[in-house]
């Protein structure tokens, strides 16, 4: 396999992140990313982001109150 | 719909199957009221569609087939629960095409300010700035197509082809929609950024300082 070049790595990095690119790929895309330096902090970035968004946005559990109603549901 | 009257219009299962579906369910409550929340922005709409999504998935337990994915199933019922319901009649604009921005938007913008960059580390610097508030009101300022798969994929994990099962459109749409909401929720990310900064009266406004900000800063919010 050619190696792959800064655009092509680039444009496939949220795949890459996603997990949802093949294995060859991926092998591919790693190797880039850790010898470079202008994709390796682009791709190390873009994983903080998005892990901070995920971090983010979760919400605490489910108020009990309302889960006890939900259930509550089913038995009336 | 009242239980009353659902009782009247299906068989109910029988209270075996009833035990087997609270259980089911209870393991994706959490993640379904966050969804919820995201999807409608507003407390009371997500304890609503929180509900609908529940006396939906009793009804249609019956067609569920043990060892799916059930993760998937009850979040599919509830996005058409959410479309049914909350979707505005009026098709929302897609707003501005962000074809113009980068997927690395905001590296780029964090890279170019003499703010973040004073700081040694503009990235994490960056990151650091960021509240939860912030983020959460970035992802629901989004359209609620690219919210939709911005929250299934980011938030709760989904692969490209569950996402694609549970709102019912192709692969191919899942991914354009990614790319794009993921480019629309970095320029929100920047701005809401932004506007944190300057009412903490920390250093005045970066240099590209725009007069295009959405005044959007109470709408929609909790």
């Amino acid at each position: 396999m050619s190696e792959l070049d800064c655009e092509q790595v680039l444009e496939m990095v949220w795949e890459y992140l996603d997990g949802e690119i093949d294995e060859v790929q991926y092998r591919g895309i790693h190797t880039h990313i850790e010898k470079c330096g202008d994709c390796g902090p682009r791709y190390e970035f873009q994983r903080k982001l998005m892990a901070l968004v995920e971090r983010k946005c979760q919400e605490g559990p489910i108020p009990a109150d309302l889960k006890q109603r939900l259930f509550q549901l089913l038995k009336e | 719909m009242g239980a009353v009257a659902l009782a009247e219009q299906v068989p109910i299962p029988a209270s075996a199957d009833r035990q087997q579906f609270e259980q089911m369910v209870e393991e994706h409550l959490n993640g379904l009221f966050g969804a919820a929340l995201r999807m409608t922005r507003n407390r009371t709409n997500a304890e609503d569609l929180l509900q609908e999504t529940f006396l939906r998935a009793w009804r249609s337990f019956h067609t569920f087939r043990p060892g799916t994915n059930a993760r998937a199933w009850l979040y599919r019922i509830l996005m058409n629960a959410y479309i049914d319901n909350y979707r505005k009649a009026t098709r929302e604009p897609e707003v501005v095409d962000q074809d113009d921005v980068d997927e690395f938007y905001l590296y780029s913008k964090v890279q170019e300010s003499d703010q973040y960059r004073r700081a040694g580390n503009p990235e994490e610097a960056f990151l650091q700035t960021l509240m939860d508030a912030d983020v959460k009101a970035a992802l629901e300022s989004l359209p609620e197509a690219f919210r939709a798969v911005v929250m299934l994929a980011d938030i709760d994990g989904f692969s490209y082809k569950e996402i694609a099962e549970i709102l019912s459109i192709p692969i191919g749409t899942v991914m354009s929609r990614l790319h794009r909401g993921r480019k629309q929720l970095q320029v929100a990310l920047w701005e809401y950024a932004r506007r944190a900064r300057y009412v903490d009266g920390a250093r005045p406004q970066p240099p590209e300082s725009r007069s295009k900000d959405r005044p959007s800063a109470g709408e929609g919010r909790r």
